[in-house]
């Protein structure tokens, strides 16, 4: 029970008279893979959008160790070790790989009052990190916009490690990659729990999802309907719980 | 590929600036005996001082995605206060130091205009422009200042290290500009605005407050330039700065900074403005009526951006998100 990083209780946001999330419980753990799934409009990102700190919940507790959160902001979210990685990456195309990784959080030595960039240490810094994910970039002195789909996901993991994250939200981060690429990341992703990270992964793809994710969780219409864990479930199973043809689905929904 | 390049050596661009510079010399020496001498290669040096110092500060607005269309004005108002304290006997220093006082203030102006004010540079500087010119005419009541005192000139006669004194501010300029972009974080962070402002908000850039400090900072070097202006020619015309946004603007792009942000070169900077004044010093002297600077300024300008437009290197970001 200890590794319980992040434990949502009833969590609930309304916009207006629409209810976009509906008493969400669920328990985010560290060391582990977890996949949110659901069709569009299921929740999902809305849920993440609470978690990371872009909207308040209307409704429900935030737990984080055990203590209750209540975030503003995403720098609050960011300050209690949450990072999320959207399906736009922010990152600098024109920079190279370490002025990104440390972009508005650079180490400096100060000299007569001028912040001087300690480049070699950021450099050495950020080498270790890609050498630690194994991500195949040789030079952390190359500009991003020369880059591949699936080494700036790596880049950006490199960024989230290094503000110290411990629950990394991944967006979608396979949507627009080549297979080759797409192993690469879901690599990227399991190495990232190995370190003991928490990971929270968004995915539509479920092919993908089954290779790296230790539990799944299922949205549909805003509310929760199913909690699996890899072994206990088939894809054919997470597709049904999806798309709503799963008995239990039926029958959560007549009873509402 | 550049990054690597773009600290230890010349790239490509520049690389070509400097062999355009070469040719226009050859051209021009053979073209007008005057040209190719020692006495007309220190008027081009020192026609270019204002315009290198303004091209710094340029170089820094135009690379996070800005720019300043009223930066010649603002170094004409700050020379009419440098040459009007001078007129009323103000001590040397005193005049000296006005110059980049003037221009920091006007720096500041364009900085709640156009940082505070969340108006686009162009239009917020363009207004800038129509307030200035007015208010320079105001300022020297349709009179030249002219045959002010020879205090401050003096001071350009010094060779500290047997170096002029034009020399050492151009090279103490350049270095600060140089040691803020490549050493500082202020520079990653300038050219992350310039690729995309939404996105360095997102990465927790202080966006309004470094793209403050650029257009104060270019203010303050305009002002330099005034201070060096009003002693180089001991006088203040009407048409004071008119060009000097236009030339600005022109040689840094062509020194290979990108018009729309998020990628500069300081080196690049310098190159540009000598060839521009290369070009513009050798046309006149071979006799081609000095209305005619402009014509070229503006086509070189046109032409380069016509280019990287070709080339496809006109765009925000090098997959093409826009984040405005």
């Amino acid at each position: 029970m200890n590794n319980d990083f992040l434990v949502a209780k009833g969590v609930t946001k309304r916009f207006g008279a629409l209810t976009a999330l509906s008493g969400i419980d669920l328990t985010i753990r560290s060391g582990e893979v977890l996949a949110l799934l659901g069709d569009n409009g299921a929740g999902k990102s809305t849920f993440i959008k609470v978690v990371s700190g872009a909207h308040p919940p209307s409704d429900g507790t935030i737990l984080i160790e055990g203590q209750p959160v209540s975030f503003n902001s995403p720098k609050d979210a960011a300050d209690a070790g949450i990072a999320t990685i959207f399906q736009e990456l922010a990152l600098s195309e024109n920079l190279s790989i370490s002025e990104n990784v440390f972009l508005g959080r650079e180490l400096t030595n100060t000299v007569l009052g001028v912040p001087f960039l300690r480049r070699n240490e950021m450099k050495q810094r950020v080498a270790g990190l890609l050498d630690e994910l194994d991500a195949d970039i040789s030079d952390a002195e190359a500009p991003v916009g020369s880059l591949s789909g699936g080494q700036r996901q790596a880049v950006a993991i490199c960024r989230a490690l290094n503000l110290n994250a411990r629950l990394v939200i991944m967006d979608e981060p396979t949507a627009a990659l080549a297979v080759a690429e797409t192993r690469k990341v879901l690599g990227l992703t399991r190495r990232l729990a190995e370190r003991g990270c928490a990971v929270v992964l968004i995915s539509h793809n479920i092919s993908d999802v089954f290779e790296v994710a230790d539990r799944m969780v299922v949205f549909r219409r805003g509310r929760k309907v199913a909690e699996r864990l890899r072994n206990e479930t088939t894809p054919e199973e997470i597709v049904a719980l999806i798309t709503g043809a799963h008995p239990d689905v039926r029958a959560l929904e007549k009873a509402s | 590929m550049n990054a690597s390049v773009r600290t230890i050596g010349l790239n490509g661009r520049e690389l070509l600036l400097l062999a355009a510079c070469a040719l226009a010399i050859v051209v021009f020496s053979i073209a007008a005996p005057a040209f190719g001498t020692p006495a007309n290669a220190a008027t081009i040096l020192r026609n270019s001082v204002e315009l290198l110092l303004i091209g710094l500060g340029m170089t820094f607005i135009l690379a996070m995605g800005g720019i300043d269309v009223s930066i010649g004005i603002v170094m004409g108002l700050a020379a009419i206060a440098v040459g009007k304290l001078l007129e009323g006997g103000a001590p040397v220093p005193i005049a000296a130091l006005a110059g980049p006082l003037a221009g920091m203030a006007l720096g500041l102006i364009t900085a709640a205009v156009v940082v505070l004010g969340r108006i686009p540079a162009i239009v917020g500087t363009l207004g800038l422009l129509g307030v200035y010119r007015t208010a320079i005419f105001v300022a020297l009541g349709g009179q030249w200042l002219s045959g002010l005192p020879t205090g401050l000139t003096e001071l350009l006669y010094a060779r500290p290290l047997g170096i002029p004194v034009s020399a050492w501010i151009i090279a103490i300029a350049y270095l600060a500009a140089w040691l803020a972009l490549r050493r500082t974080p202020y520079g990653p962070h300038l050219l992350a605005i310039g690729n995309a402002e939404e996105k360095a908000r997102l990465s927790g850039i202080a966006v309004t407050r470094v793209r403050f400090a650029t257009f104060v900072a270019s203010g303050f070097l305009a002002g330099v330039a005034a201070t060096f202006y009003v002693a180089t020619y001991r006088n203040v015309e009407m048409s004071i700065g008119s060009t000097l946004a236009l030339d600005a603007i022109a040689a840094v792009v062509l020194g290979g900074t990108s018009i729309l942000g998020g990628r500069c070169s300081l080196i690049g900077t310098v190159l540009g403005v000598l060839l521009l004044r290369i070009l513009q010093n050798g046309l006149l002297l071979i006799g081609v009526p000095s209305l005619w600077q402009t014509v070229v300024t503006g086509a070189l300008l046109i032409g380069v951006l016509g280019m990287e437009a070709a080339a496809g290197r006109l765009k925000f970001s090098s997959i093409g998100q826009a984040a405005r």
